[in-house]
């Protein structure tokens, strides 16, 4: 798998990056610790943790909102992060896009749709005149499965799905390579979750995007996703092809992330019980943990002492797999 | 068991249906008409397109902020009394012959302190002059004052607390800059810039705004600040729109309502502003009338001919209360939360 990955184009890597906030005058928080991942051209690439566990903070860093305070970002092999020209600043805005988590509050309520699917062509002047942009609004409209009536519409007039399509729509209007998508479903009822999603990919196989899709429902993950990072408290605990995390998890807190999935079985769901992750102490003695690669395109971040322990589970793993397959 | 519920709520079905008819009414089967059912009801097909579509009819911001204002019959009367004070008080004093420097009646004595009768509307003063002609002609120079000092502040202001509001370098220095101007006593500047640039229109409105418009930046730096990092406008950011554009589009349409507000309880303060300032003395010269001057002027007749003090002060009472309340109705209806 992993020789399959080299093969392939990197078209995001996040190498090392801290992000840190101030607190006051001189603490810092560090939200983002030591963060390192590649994230392929093509693939939709999730990043899983609760709440608070930096990822959005991770995906803003993407698209540079937030500052990273050590290591760098590269998009197609060059340098993101830090100061960059006005020229690299634009093209980063070009490629890479954003989807917010919350389509009431990142839609502009004084504006029409037209007005606010148009802003990047607006911006980028993406079009040839007046006719080109609207009929490349109705067309991003019709993409997302909304009518050219819309177009003179405010966003207050729509529900919540309709809203997050707009959302996309807007995003996906600038023709970018990457999009980040930051929990985009996780404000929308229920019933129109997998409307969203399966509009997401696809228009992904229609105009061959990237998707970094930031997430802590891990049903969702599985659904969507390739491949998947699990985060937590700022440090990247395991990377894995999506069904191999599944099936194969071994970092004791993707165990527990996995084991309080709720399942849609009565009698399953009366006997899961949850596991508890804490944190251990760091033992100052042991060798320093790192990013370990346990099977063919699985990473954990271990130290020498871990791996055996996650050896040894992922041997009764592939046991217990291979008894019910 | 079972034979017996679906026997017994057979009959009570048979009970309901034909409870309550009469005998004679109900319709035998024969006298029915007889219709197709699939006349009745045809299968709808299913459009995805047809479920997308919004009902409700096409909302537009400034037609609704005029149907919420015209909705209510005492705006439309506060309304024509402001539109008829302010066109009054600019087209009468230009068919008067009234001239604050010239005194034509000073001899009469039979022309003075006259009480309101149908010949001299508002009464004469003590130099004999119509009351009338001098209140409009005072309030007509008034208002220009204040409204060109409310155009400059909140022009001014607004520009400044935008970019104030936005720009975390500028607000540490611009911070500095109120807190010292704020503190220094506003009768002070007045009382220096009069006597450096003298009397008249252009001295009293730059008095008026010179240390005026860093109170609107303020107010309009804090607005901006409130709704600067909510997430339509990392939105913005995230697609490339410029600042320049984030304020104008995504900052002040929302920011139409507080601005009202603030207009309409600024004209009617520049207003008391003028007057204040002229019963000081350091207000327009004494070749302009103003509602201060006559106010100031009239003020020692208050006990011996009461209507020389009371008129003037009812009438800059009547212009600023219905400025204020037009003012504060059209901020009510520029605030789309009363749209219906």
């Amino acid at each position: 798998m992993s020789t399959n990955n080299n093969e392939r184009e990197v078209i995001l890597s996040i190498r090392h990056v801290d992000i840190s906030f101030d607190i006051g005058k001189k603490k810092k928080f560090k939200a983002v610790k030591d963060a390192s991942f590649d994230i392929y051209r093509g693939e939709t690439f999730a990043l899983v943790g609760e709440s608070g566990s930096g990822k959005t903070t991770l995906g803003r860093a993407a698209i540079r909102i937030n500052p990273c305070s050590a290591g760098e970002i590269l998009f197609n092999g060059e340098r993101i992060s830090g100061k960059i020209s006005r020229k690299q600043d634009r093209n980063v805005i070009r490629n890479i896009q954003m989807i917010f988590q919350d389509p009431a509050a990142s839609l502009n309520e004084r504006a029409t749709i037209e007005y606010c699917i148009s802003e990047g062509l607006y911006n980028f002047h993406l079009y040839k005149d007046e006719e080109d942009r609207i009929a490349k609004v109705d067309k991003a409209l019709e993409d997302v499965g909304l009518l050219p009536e819309h177009k003179s519409r405010y966003p207050h007039e729509f529900s919540g799905g309709q809203r997050q399509r707009v959302g996309i729509a807007r995003a996906m209007i600038m023709e970018p390579q990457l999009i980040i998508a930051d929990e985009p479903i996780s404000a929308l009822d229920v019933s129109i979750r997998a409307q969203i999603l399966n509009l997401m990919n696809k228009l992904k196989k229609e105009k061959n995007l990237t998707y970094l899709f930031i997430a802590h429902d891990l049903s969702v993950v599985r659904f969507i996703a390739d491949r998947i990072a699990v985060i937590h408290l700022g440090k990247i605990v395991e990377i894995a092809e999506s069904e191999d995390l599944f099936r194969y998890p071994v970092h004791p807190y993707t165990i527990s992330l996995l084991s309080a999935v709720p399942m849609p079985d009565p009698i399953i769901e009366k006997q899961r019980d949850s596991i508890v992750y804490t944190k251990e102490e760091d033992d100052p003695e042991a060798s320093p943990r790192e990013m370990r690669e346990i099977r063919p395109g699985h990473f954990v971040y271990a130290n020498d002492e871990d791996m055996v322990a996650f050896e040894e589970r992922l041997k009764k793993l592939e046991l217990y797999n291979a008894e019910n397959q | 068991m079972i034979n017996f519920l679906k026997k017994h709520m057979f009959d009570k079905y048979r009970l309901d249906k034909d409870f309550g008819k009469n005998p004679e009414e109900t319709v035998s089967p024969e006298e029915e008409v007889a219709v197709n059912e699939d006349e009745l009801f045809c299968q709808a097909e299913f459009d995805e397109k047809k479920s997308e579509i919004i009902a409700a009819p096409r909302y537009s911001y400034w037609k609704s902020v005029w149907k919420t204002f015209v909705g209510s019959k005492m705006n439309i009367a506060v309304s024509i009394l402001v539109i008829f004070i302010v066109a009054f008080s600019f087209i009468y004093p230009s068919f008067s012959n009234y001239d604050p420097m010239d005194a034509p009646y000073i001899n009469d004595a039979s022309r003075k302190y006259l009480a309101p009768s149908a010949e001299h509307i508002f009464g004469t003063d003590d130099i004999g002059n119509e009351v009338f002609d001098v209140v409009w002609e005072g309030a007509r120079n008034s208002l220009i004052v204040s409204l060109a000092a409310t155009a400059i502040d909140m022009i001014v202001g607004i520009i400044v607390g935008a970019i104030w509001g936005f720009s975390k370098k500028m607000d540490k220095w611009m911070i500095e800059i109120y807190n010292v101007i704020s503190n220094v006593p506003f009768l002070l500047i007045a009382m220096i810039l009069s006597y450096i640039l003298g009397n008249g229109f252009g001295p009293l409105i730059f008095t008026m705004t010179v240390t005026d418009w860093i109170f609107v930046a303020y107010f309009i730096r804090t607005q901006v600040m409130i709704i600067r990092d909510r997430e339509y406008n990392l939105a913005s950011k995230c697609l490339g729109t410029s600042t320049w554009t984030m304020v104008t589009k995504n900052i002040l349409p929302y920011l139409i309502s507080v601005i009202m507000t603030y207009i309409s309880r600024q004209v009617p303060a520049l207003i008391s502003y003028e007057v204040f300032l002229s019963y000081m003395g350091l207000g327009l010269g004494m070749q302009y009338a103003s509602l201060g001057r006559t106010i100031s002027n009239y003020t020692s007749y208050m006990r011996g001919y009461p209507h020389l003090f009371w008129i003037p002060v009812s009438i800059l009472a009547i212009i600023s209360i219905s400025l204020y309340i037009v003012g504060q109705k059209l901020a009510d209806a520029a605030d789309p939360r009363t749209h219906r």
